[in-house]
């Protein structure tokens, strides 16, 4: 009775459930921190700083404080003498560093918050902002990393240096392996380009502190509360659990909104300058452009890479440079973080890179979809496809040569981060076929007789999921984290009714449908008999420091500690059921029958449905007997990774629990007069293991990819010389839309993960894949012609100023060819 | 954003004339482009307000302005510093005066640099209609000293 009614005996995990989410989202019931309309809610307007590097001479408010309708003005000043900085993760100098949410004596990027006028409308408080007059004595910016590292022009004065952290990464023997190699490629710079995720939603902040019970009350969108309320607590000088925060819908983050705590302290400090009435802050478009989180820029200097003959890479040498903007927010646990990934999806041995990361004068970066580890993957696949075309072999070859063999894993890398499954030369071979590639060859072949420029792109990605904290100590000894874990709870309400609750806070990912199917296949009944709580509510104590949705987790962190919460109701409810049916544990079948869920004695036929349960437990507990006492059937788990301080001299340890991987390939057309680059064919092949939720998984790919290729084509956040930010209106900064997504073939492997109890890999942020393939496939159209791409970023403008520059022979400059010895590498 | 701009004209007036009507703002500050007012300071010191509208920003520009050279009949040269609907501008303006056989040829140059939300969202209408706007401006003085 039980197995029939679980999905006919397939059970609910891997079934292709419609997502219990859409029902309101389609209906526009949804429940957006917007939404939230609070008695007596202030708004609130920053006035923001038009200099990137400027020194506040003065601020006057009074013209904004007599207006009518306006509650109070509050500044950088006010703030900093009431707060303490925010925590600062890096070591030594950057430790000096002192962020406050608002500018205090110098505004450090185009658009950075200097003071905060608080109305009772959002027209008063934007009307009022405009007569804030700063007065500013303008600095030298810096805008560029490597320019920044000179510290010619320093932005935090206290610090004493814009480096924010150098660290070396080496392994094996480097210059053997050189002094050995058949080839030598000299590839003197590389550029990953700074872009934003575009969540539908902006960023909404309802600060209320409450002078009666003196706590602050958030109703908001952040994306990791864990971690904003563990800076903010600190910062404001309030016991951390006087904060709560609570989560709802949210239209999208992409790690965006993990850095919207300054401007919780902003709206908390604002409230009560405004005597305990509720703040609400919502951000317009442009201020998120400018001012909210962009993806982290790295420049590739000084690469060298030595192959064997047969085109092997066999060590890699580079120094890497890192604009972390502003403010290291978050970072620098991006100096690390990218080491997850340390040799991508290839098994060279012997490497030593050089990470430096640099303050500029622009938006602070974020963890934003790929967090540090795509950069890295771009760079590492820029390396393969340029070696490739250098000494002559095809890059679908010269993959095959490099990737870590399928029989080899559970791989360890040089830096001893463990790859749980995969099987890229697969992956390669489904794609391969999907696209038709000897179909697109031949006509590649074709259509380069009439000069049309077609290139035929492969990208290998990779998605590090599950994160290890304890890496953030290779960048600060000090820092206390480490492991990762998260927080479920699992009950039978008064009625019986199955209620789940996790620490996670989804953006659209589907948690509540994903936790509900696995709790349907623990109790034996149907996901909709399941209610997963919507958000995130520091109040259901549910949470651990680690808690939040980012870092490609939810699959395996989330739902592990989901399915452990389900394993310990299921427990206690097989405690209670062998209490009132008078039988053994063994004989109790968990199913369905005619009063709802219940279960059963085999021997006896006899039952007792959920209802009957939580009566005994929470109505009519004079029944029970005091060896169940201690029943509750409201149980909280928390699942922890298995996982180790690494070892910070060393930089060696397990950084990541799963590797989920992609590989894409894609087709493009260079327009011979337009020079703007069109897809013609695209395909993604993805590999997370066990799938939970099938359409789930699919919609995340297309997801990633659109994210991928709009940022390959389209997104590029640009400043000029002096910090303006020219991009920051979508007629500017164009997303990619519905609208120019080219149809894309999507196919599937798995290699099940041996370190998820399901087998699942997270795979959420998706490893931007399209940025590799799309450089991949623009190369393979200009090789010819002389151009190698060197950038993240390319359009009709860049690929007409490269074949332009060909005449002034920039492909020698940037890439040189050594041949050692003989080789029969063909 | 820096936008740079210059060029020069001839006109029938002797170099102290000119030089005289180019270092009073009572009398030149009215040929700018959607010219507000004027509030002079001292000798070397004075604000202009002007209205700005670049795409959907409408808003006016108060601009501090000081005469930073003055090298009578020679050589004039401003500087500027103000804000300008959610952003900021500095410039830089001189006139470099030399006789002819008829009067006076006037060498004008300058560059303003804009900082801001008004770069971030206009950034490319900026430069051209920040040269129509210049143009306009000598076109009026032209007028006044022919």
């Amino acid at each position: 009775m039980a197995e029939e009614k679980q999905n006919g005996g397939k059970g609910w995990v891997g079934a292709s459930l419609p997502r219990k989410e859409e029902d309101r989202l389609l209906r526009g019931r949804g429940k957006f921190a917007d939404d939230i309309k609070l008695r007596e809610m202030l708004y609130l307007r920053f006035v923001r700083s038009p200099y990137a590097h400027a020194r506040i001479v003065s601020i006057d408010t009074a013209a904004a404080e007599a207006l009518p309708g306006v509650a109070c003005v509050i500044t950088g000043k006010e703030i900093a003498a009431e707060t303490q900085p925010f925590i600062e993760i890096g070591p030594d100098h950057a430790q000096k560093i002192r962020d406050f949410p608002m500018a205090v004596d110098k505004a450090i990027y185009q658009g950075e918050p200097v003071a905060a006028v608080v109305a009772e409308s959002p027209g008063i408080a934007e009307d009022a902002a405009e007569l804030v007059t700063v007065e500013y004595e303008a600095l030298e910016p810096v805008v560029e990393a490597e320019q920044a590292l000179t510290d010619h022009s320093i932005l935090h004065e206290a610090a004493g240096t814009n480096r924010v952290w150098n660290g070396v990464w080496e392994y094996g023997d480097v210059e053997q392996a050189f002094k050995d190699a058949a080839y030598v490629v000299n590839i003197d710079r590389l550029h990953f380009h700074r872009f934003s995720s575009t969540p539908l939603e902006t960023n909404v902040i309802i600060g209320e502190w409450n002078p009666k019970d003196e706590r602050i009350y958030y109703w908001c969108n952040n994306s990791f509360p864990s971690f904003a309320i563990q800076f903010l607590a600190a910062h404001l000088k309030i016991q951390i659990d006087k904060i709560r925060v609570q989560t709802f819908d949210i239209g999208g983050s992409f790690g965006i909104k993990i850095t919207s705590y300054p401007q919780m302290a902003v709206c908390a400090l604002a409230s009560k300058k405004a005597g305990g009435r509720p703040v609400k802050w919502v951000e317009t478009r442009s201020e998120h452009m400018v001012s909210s989180a962009h993806g982290n820029e790295r420049t590739f200097r000084d690469t060298r890479v030595a192959l064997d003959k047969n085109g092997v890479i066999t060590a890699i040498d580079s120094k890497h440079i890192d604009d972390c903007g502003a403010y290291p927010r978050y970072e620098p646990l991006g100096c690390v973080i990218w080491s997850q990934v340390f040799c991508g999806v290839y098994r060279f041995k012997n490497a030593r890179i050089d990470f430096w990361q640099a303050v500029t004068n622009k938006c602070p970066v974020g963890p934003n979809r790929g967090y540090s580890r795509m950069q890295h993957l771009w760079f590492l696949e820029r390396v393969i496809d340029i070696c490739a075309h250098e000494i002559g072999i095809a890059p679908d070859e010269i993959r095959l040569r490099n990737y870590i063999r399928p029989e080899e894993f559970p791989y360890t890398t040089p830096n001893g981060c463990v790859y749980d499954s995969g099987n890229y030369p697969k992956m390669l071979e489904v794609a391969k076929g999907l696209i038709g590639w000897d179909e697109w060859k031949k006509k590649q072949f074709d259509a380069r007789k009439n000069n049309r420029m077609i290139g035929i792109g492969i990208g290998t990605t990779l998605d590090s999921g599950t994160n290890n904290f304890g890496q953030s100590q290779i960048i600060n000894p000090y820092a206390p984290f480490s492991g990762n874990s998260q927080g479920a709870n699992c009950k039978l309400d008064i009625y019986g009714e199955v209620v789940v609750a996790v620490g996670s806070c989804p953006q659209g990912q589907g948690h509540e449908t994903t936790a509900a199917q696995v709790v349907a296949d623990v109790l034996h009944i149907h996901p909709d008999l399941i209610t997963v709580r919507t958000g995130f509510d520091t109040e259901r104590n549910v949470h651990t420091g680690m808690s939040g949705t980012y870092a490609s987790q939810f699959a395996v962190s989330g739902l592990s500690a989901v399915h452990g919460a389900a394993q310990k109701l299921k427990t206690e409810m097989k405690r209670l059921a062998s209490f009132s049916l008078e039988t053994s544990e063994d004989d109790l079948e968990f199913g369905v029958g005619e009063q709802g869920p219940e279960i059963k004695a085999k021997s006896t036929g006899k039952s007792i449905n959920y209802w009957g349960l939580a009566n005994i437990v929470n109505v009519n507990s004079a029944v029970l007997p005091e060896n169940l006492y201690d029943v509750t059937l409201n149980c909280r788990y928390v699942w922890r990774a298995p996982f180790k301080v690494p070892d910070t001299k060393a930089k060696y340890g397990s950084l990541t629990l799963t590797y989920a991987s992609q590989l894409h390939i894609a087709v493009v057309e260079i327009d011979a007069d337009t020079f703007v680059p069109k897809i013609l064919d695209y395909v993604a092949v993805d590999d997370c293991g066990t799938v939970i939720n099938p359409p789930i998984v699919e919609g995340q790919v297309y997801g990633a990819t659109a994210h991928g290729i709009g940022a390959a084509l389209m997104e590029t956040c640009v400043y000029d010389e002096v910090g303006n930010m020219l991009t920051s209106t979508f007629s500017d900064y164009t997303p990619i839309t519905s609208m120019n997504i080219p149809k894309i073939k999507y196919g599937h492997t798995s290699t099940p993960s041996p370190h998820s109890y399901s087998g699942a890999k997270g795979m959420g942020e998706g490893g931007a894949a399209p940025i590799h393939t799309i450089s991949a496939a623009l190369q393979d159209a200009l090789f010819a012609h002389g151009i190698v791409i060197n950038d993240s970023f390319n359009n009709a403008d860049s690929i007409f100023r490269a074949l332009k520059a060909r005449d002034a022979g920039q492909r020698s400059e940037l890439v040189k060819l050594e041949t050692r010895q003989a080789s029969s590498a063909k | 954003m820096a936008i740079k701009f210059a060029g020069e004209f001839e006109v029938k007036k002797k170099p102290e004339e000119v030089y005289d009507f180019l270092t009073d703002p009572n009398r030149f500050a009215s040929l700018l482009p959607d010219f507000q007012g004027l509030t002079v300071q001292d000798a070397t010191h004075f604000t202009i307000k002007v209205n700005v509208g670049i795409s959907y920003i409408k808003g006016s520009a108060d601009v501090k302005m000081e005469l930073a050279e003055a090298d009578r009949p020679r050589r004039a040269q401003y500087k500027g510093q103000g804000s300008v609907a959610g952003g900021n501008v500095s410039m830089v303006a001189g006139f470099d005066l030399s006789p002819t056989a008829y009067g006076t040829r006037v060498k004008w140059q300058g560059d303003a640099q804009i900082f801001g939300r008004l770069a971030s969202v206009a950034g490319g209408l900026l430069e051209p209609l920040g040269k129509k706007q210049v143009q306009k401006l000598i076109d009026g003085l032209q007028a006044a000293l022919s």
